[in-house]
């Protein structure tokens, strides 16, 4: 009998803990979002030239993204036959490709209302946070999904989603065209990032 | 000759399915774009036709008309098209939807001035987009082959036979002169193309294959609308699923876990 009671205030505790990690968890994952968020908006403004936003991008970029993660993702199947030298000179020009691309798309954004809503968990370590951009008065929020991988206590952006649209399946998708048109060759793609980022 | 001709056209038009390798072979079914290199040469010539006709009509009409006009003529068109969206919402069982299309209508039609100020939206109440492509995938049927036409660029099957069938649900279409049935779709194009403007400026600028690109950003979109916006983790099982989905649409799901 008395066994039996403590089973179950130790079942009761067990579950207390978990539950409690799990709303640390929670909680934390949408904090770190709403502060990367507000670091972007904060620091990006529309009087900087494209040179210092660049930069700007580039470090909020490498302090709360998973690159090499993403990096992974996006060559799809081609990164378990790439060699040693490829996958490294990929992640590099990867990261400089996406700063590039990116960094101009954020011009218009700087300076709008960026608000939390939500989150939910995807699997153990990965979660999902849902924001909103406000724009104007009357107009729909622009959604950005954020998915979000914990690692060592630290948490890192392994995806944004954006009306629907991931950065990550987008590039995923293009770069395996680009491949394909290259006749299955990585070299191909690696070319095509160093024409595109001017490293050649 | 001309039998022939036809065939080898049809055939080259035809990418080789990589049948030797399972991997580029699931690739090839997820991307569902069998007809690529006919697909591609379609694209060029829309890129050609937009560079010449629509981009600059979208600049002008961007730059001449300020944006609070800009702003009445899509709420105008956003109105007209509430019957297509009110039968669809309905069609897909989507009650509240349709309650949100039918005041919206009300509100904009009389506080709105004729649905030229979105008065429905700035009280809360957001417009949405439904037509009969969406409507279909609802009900499980699959999108087939990815297919870039000629003026109307990225569609697939079921995108193209849901515009003809929202046509149909159209009352503007039996009522009301051609002339303003055409100036009405010119009107659309042009302030699509405006609307987008930068943002197409942007992504041909910055992508390594714009075909591929734009091939991507049309499904995902697509996806997304037909999911009404709800992210993949939380959406529930089709509601009827009476005709098969084909499995190019199921793989080319943006999948939401991601290989480490």
């Amino acid at each position: 009998m008395i066994f039996r009671r403590q089973f179950l205030i130790g079942a009761v505790l067990a579950l207390a803990v978990s539950l409690n990690s799990g709303n640390a968890r929670a909680a934390s994952a949408d904090d770190f979002i709403r502060s990367a968020g507000e670091k972007t908006f904060q620091s990006l403004n529309k009087e900087m030239t494209d040179e210092q936003r660049m930069n700007q991008f580039r470090q909020i970029l490498l302090d709360t993204f998973d690159l090499p993660a993403i990096a992974r993702f996006t060559l799809g199947r081609y990164w378990r036959v790439a060699s040693k030298k490829q996958r490294d000179a990929y992640v590099g020009l990867f990261q400089e490709f996406i700063v590039q691309a990116y960094s101009h798309r954020f011009k218009d954004l700087s300076g709008q209302t960026f608000e939390v809503k939500q989150s939910h968990e995807i699997n153990s370590r990965d979660r999902l946070v849902l924001s909103e951009i406000k724009i104007k008065q009357g107009k729909p929020p622009i959604r950005v999904n954020w998915k979000v991988r914990r690692r060592d206590d630290a948490y890192r952006v392994i995806d944004v989603v954006v009306e629907g649209v991931s950065m990550s399946v987008t590039q995923r998708d293009e770069f395996a065209s680009v491949i394909r048109q290259s006749g299955g060759k990585i070299d191909g793609l690696l070319a095509a990032l160093r024409r595109k980022t001017g490293q050649n | 000759m001309a039998v022939a001709l036809a065939v080898t056209i049809g055939l080259s038009g035809c990418a080789t399915p990589p049948k030797d390798d399972p991997e580029a072979m699931a690739a090839f079914i997820a991307t569902a774009d069998p007809y690529e290199p006919l697909n591609r040469g379609v694209f060029v010539f829309n890129l050609a036709l937009d560079k010449a006709i629509l981009r600059p009509i979208a600049y002008v009409y961007k730059g001449a008309v300020p944006g609070t006009i800009r702003n009445y003529v899509r709420n105008f068109m956003d109105n007209l098209r509430t019957p297509v969206i009110l039968a669809n919402d309905l069609l897909q069982g989507e009650f509240s939807r349709a309650g949100d299309t039918l005041v919206r209508f009300v509100m904009n039609s009389s506080f709105g001035i004729g649905g030229i100020v979105d008065f429905a939206g700035a009280v809360g109440i957001n417009g949405h987009n439904e037509d009969f492509g969406q409507t279909m995938a609802v009900w499980g049927v699959g999108s087939g082959p990815y297919m870039m036409l000629p003026f109307l660029g990225p569609s697939n099957p079921r995108h193209a036979v849901g515009h003809l069938v929202d046509f149909l649900f159209d009352p503007f279409t039996y009522y009301g002169e051609t002339e303003w049935g055409i100036g009405r779709l010119a009107m659309r194009a042009v302030d699509n193309r405006a609307v987008r403007y930068n943002t197409i400026d942007e992504l041909e600028r910055t992508s390594l294959d714009f075909y591929a690109a734009v091939r991507s950003l049309h499904r995902q979109l697509r996806n997304d609308e037909i999911h009404n916006g709800v992210p993949s983790t939380e959406q529930p099982l089709p509601m009827m699923s009476f005709i098969p989905v084909d499995i190019g649409d199921q793989l080319a799901q943006p999948k939401l876990s991601m290989a480490d």
